[in-house]
């Protein structure tokens, strides 16, 4: 396990550094010149400080020179400037990694074990009202665009019943540090992660179904209903281990997503998190930032889809034993 | 703390009791209330020094954080604020300040005149508009501490407007002037010093600013507020949605639409304005590139403009909650006049402007066709005029295109590199038409910068009047030669004018004096107050 592992990190690394050289390729054919948005938000510049800024940033260089320097930055830990922020881009993504793990990581947890639950209950009583009821909701919840999902729980309660916060992490008054901090986002917590999670949730009880509805049908399980073991046993002990494989699967393939998620949902709660902060780095051009965003979420997915191997190998030993 | 609490309440009720006691008829007016938080919003700034950075998002909360030397009224006059004083000479040529006496920056060290003298070095240096306003000012004298004298080598009119905290705010020597690049020093965001009537507290970029009453400013019992908080909101639906369950006291630059405006009024406990934006006087535009056929034909402008209804844009586009703008400065202006050729809405006239013009209509109805460019900033008002402007042209056989910039990025590289036949586009006169208006006339202003003269318009008459109007002091004078140039503009259809931006402050009925002068939430707030 260990060998494999650590031939598992090690291909890792390398797909790491093929993301980092794809990204910045990709980000530098793209349209737009980060030094005229500078100077737009500036409310115009001169062309001589065009090509100042343009120095100061490295942006004169030729393409190779610049991407091996940014590479050569990043193996020293160093993830370059923003030129928006004018601050490290290290320093811009640590304070605001935390909200979106918040977010991100709740949510994902929230859709994995409800959505599992509700899949489980409705395989086990196919034509029941509570299978087709979980079916309508996964539809909903799948085809619904995120941000529509977003302002309608908003529009419902935030303002109709005005029991949540409309958007925001804390509310204005609210002491940072204290206790009443932490139970304030948490409250500020809950519409966010209902949108984000609504797809996931639809996803994971429509996967959990079909995958319990499989095994369910299997010998082995018939042989433990024959051999007289209780249901809970059956279900819970027998079945449910085999059928959790590919929503542990799609759960570490799907982390990515989630991220990009974020994206739209932060956008609409004024959510302080990565997802923010990539929106306008597009927008404004700022490519060492967004570069920075990519590469600590594509290491982010990276390390969860470690942890998903460790976790699949601990649930299912005959892939350890491999 | 225990005498002011307790003569807070007596303060308040004495005069009420003696208007009672005299028998006063009419009802008493409302008295500033001190305390209290004032709950807004922000979309994020890089930057809380006004000084080295034009705009809303930095000038907003850094008209609170700094000082400047004068304010600006309602009327475009200048009054006191951290100059008690000021004389001009005869000749215009030096203007004398005398700094309130005692008054100190938000670690204690005092005000002087060495910190006017850096502050006016660093915007002049720094700032976007800095050599637009302060290009002629040649030296600055510092006699003694409270006396600053600012000598210039030829006439600037618009001085005064240029001193207010948003364009010229008054920074700590002793913190900016250690040798460091001012525009990136890293105090204009981490344990700010300014010298204004609210501190930073708190300042976490991607969540909220917090500011606290500057318990020692200048201006003796104010500011009525305890604490500004400025959360980070991008999202204009999100904020909306946030005034209307009272989750926000007060936005400026609300970015909200006229049909946002009806259903926030509608709530009972909001108000929606679209005063106090004249000092920055957003004006919209259609911008065609003047260089190439067929726009470099003023019968083709003429054309165009002839075939759309700006009227028609302001009342049923806009819900009747703008102006039409007939030139290039904005009707908040003191500069402004209606008095210009005007152009009347009339598709068969266009239609025959263009057979004039050596553009008849094809066998299958069609004259040419041009690409217009839509910025990506300001869609909620540019996506409905470009709409309207391709339907309107296509009733005249002109096939209008519209390309919808991704980012701002794409946008400012199209049109700074002349790249682009026509854009919906708009821009900020500011206080004095020098630094907002010339930009998009003068010759020698043809450049590779955004909000330039991009369309590339050049004529030595105008050319003439921009120059003499730039240093001309006797205020009629410099109407009639403003009023000469809006002719001239609107002669040439150098741009075809849309109505002017629906820009709209909202703040909830417990806001009081909320900012009201021509520069409005970019002015201090220092005499806010919130009831009860």
């Amino acid at each position: 396990m260990v060998k494999s592992l650590s031939k598992r990190i090690g291909n890792a690394v390398a797909l790491l550094l093929a993301v980092l050289i794809l990204n910045f390729t990709l980000i530098h054919i793209a349209p737009g010149d980060p030094v005229e948005v500078l100077a737009g938000e500036m409310g115009g510049a001169t062309p001589e400080l065009l090509a100042e800024i343009r120095a100061s940033f490295g942006l004169d260089q030729p393409f190779h020179v610049q991407l091996l320097t940014y590479l050569g930055n990043v193996l020293q830990g160093d993830l370059g400037y923003s030129y928006y922020y004018d601050m490290p881009v290290t320093n811009l993504i640590l304070e605001r990694i935390g909200a979106t793990l918040l977010l991100v990581v709740t949510a994902l947890l929230f859709a994995l074990f409800i959505g599992t639950a509700l899949g489980i209950a409705s395989a086990q009583k196919r034509n029941s009202f509570l299978s087709h009821l979980v079916t309508v909701i996964s539809l909903a919840g799948f085809s619904a665009p995120v941000f529509w999902v977003g302002i309608m729980l908003i529009l419902l309660f935030a303002v109709a019943i005005p029991i949540l916060p409309v958007a925001g992490m804390v509310s204005a008054d609210t002491p940072s540090g204290s206790f009443a901090y932490i139970l304030d986002v948490a409250r500020h917590l809950v519409l966010p992660v209902l949108t984000l999670a609504s797809i996931y949730l639809a996803f994971y009880s429509r996967l959990s179904r079909a995958s319990m509805l499989e095994v369910l049908e299997s010998d082995y399980v018939r042989t433990a209903r024959a051999k007289g073991l209780s249901r809970f046993l059956v279900v819970y002990k027998h079945a449910l281990r085999n059928a959790i494989l590919p929503v542990v699967t799609f759960a570490g393939l799907q982390f990515a997503q989630v991220i990009s998620g974020a994206v739209l949902v932060e956008t609409v709660f004024a959510w302080p998190g990565l997802g923010t902060l990539a929106f306008e780095s597009i927008l404004r051009r700022d490519s060492p930032t967004l570069l920075g965003i990519l590469f600590f979420s594509a290491l982010l997915v990276l390390i969860v889809n470690i942890l998903i191997d460790i976790t699949y190998r601990l649930i299912d030993p005959r892939i350890s034993a491999k | 703390m225990f005498k002011s609490n307790f003569m807070r309440p007596l303060s308040i009720i004495a005069p009420l009791a003696i208007a009672a006691l005299l028998g006063a008829a009419t009802a008493p007016l409302a008295e500033p209330q001190s305390g209290g938080t004032l709950n807004t919003t922000t979309t994020g700034y890089r930057t809380l020094n006004p000084g080295v950075q034009s705009g809303a998002a930095t000038g907003v909360p850094g008209s609170q954080i700094f000082a400047g030397l004068v304010l600006i009224d309602e009327d475009y006059k200048a009054t006191p604020y951290l100059a008690e004083s000021w004389s001009v000479s005869d000749d215009n040529l030096s203007y004398s300040f005398k700094l309130v006496q005692g008054a100190k920056f938000h670690d204690g060290k005092p005000i002087t005149s060495a910190d006017v003298a850096f502050s006016l070095d660093t915007v002049k240096t720094n700032h976007p508009f800095g050599k637009a306003m302060f290009g002629n000012v040649a030296s600055v004298e510092t006699p003694d501490p409270s006396t600053v004298v600012f000598q210039l080598s030829a006439p600037i009119p618009g001085l005064l407007l240029s001193l207010e905290p948003l364009l010229m705010p008054i920074l700590p020597k002793h913190v900016y002037g250690d040798g460091q690049e001012v525009k990136k020093h890293p105090r204009n965001m981490e344990n700010v010093v300014g010298s204004g009537p609210f501190k930073v507290a708190e300042n976490v970029p991607a969540e909220r600013l917090v500011l606290v009453k500057n318990e020692e400013f200048f201006i003796k019992d104010r500011p009525y507020l305890d604490k500004l908080v400025f959360s980070v909101v991008k999202d204009s639906l999100t904020r909306v949605l946030m005034m209307e369950k009272g989750e926000i006291d007060y936005i400026g630059f609300s970015g909200i639409r006229p049909t946002d405006a009806e259903r926030l009024e509608k709530t009972g406990n909001l108000t929606v304005t679209t005063e106090g934006y004249g000092a920055i006087g957003y004006i919209h535009y259609l911008e065609l590139n003047l260089r190439d056929k067929p726009f470099n034909d003023r019968k083709v402008r003429e054309a165009l403009a002839t075939a759309i209804d700006t009227n028609f844009i302001a009342k049923i586009l806009f819900g009747g909650r703008t102006t039409v703008g007939t030139g290039p400065l904005h009707t908040g202006s003191v500069f402004y006049t209606s008095d210009v050729p005007s152009i009347t809405a009339d598709l068969d006239k266009a239609a025959k402007l263009l057979d004039e013009a050596g553009y008849p209509a094809g066998a299958n109805g069609e004259r040419f066709s041009f690409t217009l460019d839509i910025p990506s900033w300001a869609k909620q008002a540019h996506v409905p005029m470009a709409e309207y402007t391709q339907s309107q042209l296509g009733k005249i056989g002109v096939k209008v295109e519209l390309r919808q910039a991704p980012d701002f990025g794409t946008w400012v590289k199209r049109i700074s590199s002349f790249d682009y036949q026509a854009t919906m586009n708009g821009s900020f006169n500011y206080p004095d038409p020098v630094i907002g208006v010339h930009r998009h006339f003068d010759c020698d202003n043809i450049r590779n910068v955004i909000w330039s003269n991009t369309q590339g318009y050049c004529d030595p008459a105008m050319d003439a009047m921009l120059d003499a109007a730039a240093v001309e002091t006797d205020l009629d004078k410099r109407k009639a030669t403003y009023a000469e140039i809006q002719r001239k503009a609107a002669e040439d259809l150098v741009f075809i004018y849309m109505p002017q931006d629906f820009t709209a402050t909202v703040y909830s009925k417990k806001v009081g004096n909320p900012p009201a002068s021509v520069f409005g939430p970019l002015a201090p707030w220092h005499e806010v107050y919130l009831k009860n």
